[in-house]
């Protein structure tokens, strides 16, 4: 019995620390990230009340079922308000909006001034914007569910995502694990997947804050990678850094992000990549994956060519090449 | 002995007919549930486009589809056909639009005349099921959202990145084959003057 309870252990190997993050406590990375939230929290409370009087701005609201023009509080009022004005479809239909015909905003980023606007979703007849956006978000809901999905012993520690770039095939989050030779299994790889659904699933509202660098170093300071990368994001963006929050997972990107986790509908994460060695026990890999947002059938035929091709490693700038020019930095 | 083959004698519906029983029962009978029917097929060649409840439209759409395929195997010319139009259609100037706009357009189909989709019902209403029966080719705007024409959709283009991907491999194994075979035949020439010698 204690042999075959032995050999079952074996068996299981180093992804054994997948299942049951939950029950497992993760104390160190629990507390690191509930600071992180707080003081997320906390800087979204200050930015709010630092609105002090509000302005009245126009919203001139372009679509169906008619042109409006909407009265709303500066620095306070979001797309999803305006939408709301509108119908209970819009506010669901809404995955991004774009103002003045050009600038892709978030569906909950307060506005800043009087704009035209128009919301998006994945059936418009251009949908570059939006397609960029919901690649983006994959990326950053897989970061979010590998958080999940790891235990403590398994040492993840995210590292970032390239922009995205549909053509390629596959969305990608590139990080660090404390193993150098994790062959991952397709039921490992499906696992993971299956916390993808379980994001959408639970239609978690995808919330962006732009705070300074001194904040985001304050956030960032457990997470050795993310506050390497910090100082050259911040240099780009007047020493401001965007975050973005889904749930408890708060990462790092440019946006913009779909409005919820609900557009995410079939979705497979394919493989795992080993990109190199990194200190004497660790090792980057490249996690990949491929989605389509809900709503959108395919058939498995189809859908399956989908998935083999994104098994194939992406090309994407990898997180151990050195920069040629830290201005050309992008941390998606 | 020599009997006809049935299945030849009337055309074959393009539709699968499920042997459900309907319940369109009528206060007149027969006659006023065939009345029934034949003011729904009127109304369908008239307006192509019609709203009703499931099982009315489901049994209509068969004699629809029947009366379209004899008036294209048969034409104008023919008595049967134009006793079944006549039938039929309670609007007599349906007759000509059977065999002059219908029957031009249908031609050359593979696939039914008619389409029936699902319509959702009121809520809360009555408890009957709702649909949509139309006949393909109608000028009002599709019903369904068509995916397949937006080359922008996301799903459009990871399939063509997919299919570009694919031609790129085929293309340089079909590269590397003729170059395979183009340094091959110095070899097999050597190999012929090895054996000559």
């Amino acid at each position: 019995m204690a042999a075959a309870t032995k050999l079952y252990k074996k068996s299981l190997g180093f992804f054994a620390q997948i299942q049951q993050y939950r029950s497992n406590a993760n104390y160190t990375a629990g507390a690191s990230i509930r600071t992180r939230n707080e003081l997320f929290n906390e800087e979204q409370r200050r930015q709010r009340e630092a609105v002090g009087r509000i302005d009245k701005i126009e919203v001139r609201y372009l679509g169906l079922p008619e042109d409006v023009t909407l009265v709303m509080n500066s620095h306070i009022s979001t797309p999803y308000n305006c939408a709301q004005h509108l119908s209970e479809g819009h506010c669901q239909r809404a995955v991004l909006a774009l103002l003045d015909g050009s600038v892709p905003w978030d569906v909950h980023r307060p506005l800043q001034e009087s704009c035209t606007l128009q919301l998006l979703n994945f059936n418009v007849s251009e949908p570059h914007v939006v397609n960029k956006a919901f690649w983006r978000t994959c990326s950053f809901m897989l970061g979010a569910a590998l958080q999940r999905v790891f235990k403590e012993e398994a040492k993840l520690q995210l590292h970032s995502f390239p922009s995205p770039n549909i053509k390629s095939g596959s969305f990608v989050h590139d990080i660090v694990l404390g193993a150098q030779n994790w062959q991952p299994t397709k039921a490992e790889m499906r696992a993971i997947s299956a916390e993808m659904v379980k994001l959408a699933a639970q239609d978690l509202r995808i919330e962006r804050l732009e705070v300074d660098q001194e904040l985001a170093k304050e956030m960032f300071k457990e997470s050795h990678y993310k506050s390497e990368q910090l100082p050259s994001i911040a240099q780009q963006n007047q020493s401001r850094v965007t975050l973005y929050r889904l749930g408890e997972h708060i990462d790092i990107s440019r946006g913009p992000m779909v409005a919820s986790t609900r557009f995410l509908g079939k979705c497979t994460v394919s493989t795992a990549h080993k990109l190199t060695d990194e200190g004497p026990s660790n090792a980057f890999y490249r996690i990949q994956g491929v989605a389509l947002p809900s709503g959108f059938m395919l058939n498995h035929f189809a859908y399956g060519l989908l998935e083999q091709r994104s098994q194939k490693l992406n090309s994407a700038r990898l997180p151990n090449e050195p920069f040629e020019d830290q201005r050309q930095m992008q941390l998606s | 002995m020599n009997q006809a083959e049935v299945s030849k004698l009337i055309s074959q519906l393009r539709i699968t007919m499920r042997p459900n029983k309907r319940h369109l029962k009528n206060s007149e009978g027969p006659e006023g549930r065939l009345l029934k029917l034949r003011k729904t097929v009127t109304a369908l060649v008239k307006h192509e486009r019609i709203e009703l409840f499931y099982n009315r439209a489901d049994e209509a759409r068969g004699y629809a589809e029947l009366l379209i395929s004899n008036a294209i195997r048969y034409g104008d010319r023919h008595k049967a056909t134009m006793e079944l139009a006549d039938y039929w259609l309670l609007e007599k100037q349906l007759v000509h639009k059977l065999f002059k706009v219908l029957v031009p357009r249908y031609e050359n189909f593979s696939s039914s005349y008619t389409r029936m989709l699902k319509a959702p019902r009121d809520y809360p209403g009555i408890y009957y099921k709702k649909s949509v029966l139309e006949f393909r080719g109608n000028p009002f705007p599709a019903l369904v959202p068509d995916y397949t024409q937006n080359r922008n959709l996301l799903h459009n283009v990871l399939l063509d990145e997919a299919r570009k991907e694919f031609r790129r491999e085929q293309l340089a194994k079909m590269a590397n084959k003729f170059a395979a075979e183009t340094a091959a035949p110095p070899a097999l020439a050597t190999q012929e003057n090895d054996a000559g010698n």
